[in-house]
């Protein structure tokens, strides 16, 4: 891994960002969207642990939206654009550029969560109180650290396909319902909750909850130190399979000769 | 392992792709090439559409493998994966037409971008990427978004982007193309500084004017065979059974231009500003002057003579008869 791509991937998504206006549906609108139509499902039952259920729902729908979207989006950018050919034959790679590019969405994803929680409290005065802002604020993080690694190991993927973007609607909807953001997992059919306990982002959440309601029940039985370890070790192991997907990809790649099909 | 004075060795590459259709043969783009090209020389590889001219230059810039066949690159097997990370360092490419940038970034983000990926020190970077400019001659534009810089400004920053590295090899895919003939003279000028100053260039194009201006040895494929190979004369006398005839005459030899035609010879007269129309055509055989004097002698023919092919002719000469 080369740290310069590293910060050359995220300074070129951030430039992105700011002057492509496409970046502003998915990163900014849709959380709002999420946790407006969560905070109209639960308006009637406005009492803590709901609404801060609703809140973070939307928050970590934004979150994996923003990631997905990052993914799967700027790697069809290169292929169409022509500009994953030249990454791929610098030094660097686009493994480099690609974890720069999530280090960025995670960044965005983060003040996305906090934004949400802030327009929550403003147009429906939601009262909402975190429990242990500090904790919150690392599992949080840990969190994003996680959907970053599962977006890293979708982008890879990305990398072989010209269906990115087609695929990248397909992985939204899952992860919003598994990882326990949308609904506790304890209401989901048995087997789609074992699927759950293989999720990082599943174990983040439930830190996260952990972490902002007093006297919270997890969804997997276990303390918040369990919860982040869990989250912590699922999310290197994303990585680690994103780098050993990536080497297998780009050589792949070189059979097929597929980077500049779209 | 490729001899130390050349830098690129191709040996009976081959290269196929499956077909889309199920059930279809594969595709052989690049059927047993082989050449060898040596340090410091421009080298064209000619061909038209779809002759494989693009899947060389991708095989041999690590951006694809072969199926079978060996080329090294600077001493560097391309089908070795390690052997492939360092020659990245050393090498770069240019594809022609518009892609290949980040058109959100100005031209000096476009090369910060790539640098960084190259591992530039940063301390050179600023010298480096504000050097490129000057020399693709961008420097007043160089912090305006790429979307706003005409095609000609986007050929040029592609090339400053190929130049980040200091490659010693660089592989030009069709470089001009599109390019107005003020710009294309401009990038064939920039071609010949930088083989002057020591860089291999590999260069397609569809330009015989170009191959003939720029060239030190070429190969002409067809159907991704190697069909002929060569500097520039040698290629024209590789087709020394073809004559180029060109006539003179008084007034419009149309019919006759039609007559050769039917014959299957590409001819195609052009009227001359003294009033007097000429015809080229290229022809085998041994048919000698005498009988096109004749074709023409209704037309007053004001004169008749052989002339050495054109590298297109001979061009087409070799891929008409591959």
């Amino acid at each position: 891994m080369s740290p310069r791509a590293v910060c050359a991937g995220f300074r070129q998504q951030a430039i992105q960002f700011f002057t492509d206006p496409q970046w502003i549906i998915p990163s900014l609108i849709t959380p709002f969207m999420f946790t407006m139509v969560m905070l109209f499902l639960y308006k009637d039952q406005m009492d803590g642990p709901v609404v801060l259920q609703a809140v973070l729902g939307g928050g970590v729908l934004g979150m994996w939206a923003n990631t997905v979207f990052a993914s799967s989006f700027s790697i069809s950018y290169d292929r169409i654009n022509g500009t994953l050919e030249p990454i791929l034959i610098s030094p660097s790679g686009a493994y480099s550029v690609l974890i720069g590019r999530s280090i960025w969405s995670t960044a965005i994803g983060l003040a996305n969560a906090l934004l949400v929680f802030a327009i929550a409290e403003l147009m429906f005065g939601t009262g909402l109180s975190v429990a242990d802002p500090a904790l919150f604020f690392l599992t949080l993080t840990l969190t994003l650290f996680s959907l970053a690694s599962m977006g890293m190991l979708i982008a890879t993927t990305f990398i072989l396909t010209r269906r990115g973007r087609i695929l990248s609607s397909i992985m939204e909807y899952p992860i919003y319902v598994l990882s326990g953001a949308m609904v506790p997992i304890t209401a989901l059919p048995e087997g789609a909750g074992m699927i759950s306990l293989a999720l990082a982002p599943a174990w983040g959440v439930d830190a996260v909850k952990h972490a902002a309601i007093d006297g919270y029940s997890s969804m997997f039985g276990v303390g918040i130190l369990e919860d982040s370890a869990m989250l912590a070790a699922l999310s290197s192991i994303l990585l680690a399979a994103a780098f050993l997907v990536m080497r297998r990809i780009e050589r792949k790649i070189l059979e097929t000769g597929s980077a500049t099909r779209y | 392992m490729a001899s130390p004075e050349y830098v690129i060795a191709a040996e009976d590459l081959r290269r196929t792709f499956k077909s889309f259709v199920p059930g279809s043969p594969e595709k052989v783009a690049v059927d047993g090439i082989s050449f060898k090209v040596g340090r410091g020389e421009i080298y064209g590889i000619l061909g038209p559409n779809g002759a494989g001219k693009t899947t060389t230059i991708k095989i041999l810039s690590t951006l694809l493998s072969p199926t079978s066949g060996k080329a090294y690159v600077l001493g560097a097997d391309v089908d070795d994966e390690k052997a492939v990370r360092a020659l990245r360092r050393r090498i770069n490419m240019v594809s022609g037409g518009e892609k290949g940038l980040y058109y959100r970034l100005s031209g000096r983000q476009n090369l910060e971008f790539f640098s960084d990926l190259h591992g530039i020190p940063k301390r050179e970077q600023k010298r480096r990427v504000s050097g490129l400019l000057e020399t693709v001659g961008l420097s007043e534009a160089a912090d305006v978004k790429v979307e706003n810089y005409s095609r000609g400004m986007k050929q040029r920053i592609h090339i400053a982007r190929a130049l980040i590295n200091d490659p010693e090899i660089l592989f030009l895919d069709e470089p001009t193309i599109g390019l107005d003939p003020e710009m294309s003279r401009e990038v064939r000028g920039l071609i010949r500084r930088l083989s002057d100053g020591g860089t291999t260039i590999i260069l397609t194009t569809h330009y015989m004017f170009e191959a003939e201006e720029l060239c030190d040895e070429m190969i002409i494929i067809s159907r991704g065979r190697v069909v002929g190979r060569g500097t520039v004369s040698e290629i024209k006398e590789a087709i020394s059974d073809v004559s180029c005839i060109r006539v003179v005459t008084e007034e419009d030899p149309s019919a006759a231009v039609e007559a050769l035609a039917a014959e299957g010879l590409d001819a195609s007269s052009t009227a001359l500003l003294n009033g007097r129309f000429a015809v080229r055509f290229a022809t085998r055989g041994d048919d000698g002057l005498g009988r096109y004097e004749r074709m023409f002698s209704p037309f007053r023919v004001k004169s008749i003579g052989i002339e050495e092919p054109t590298l297109e002719e001979a061009y087409l000469s070799l891929v008409g008869g591959s």
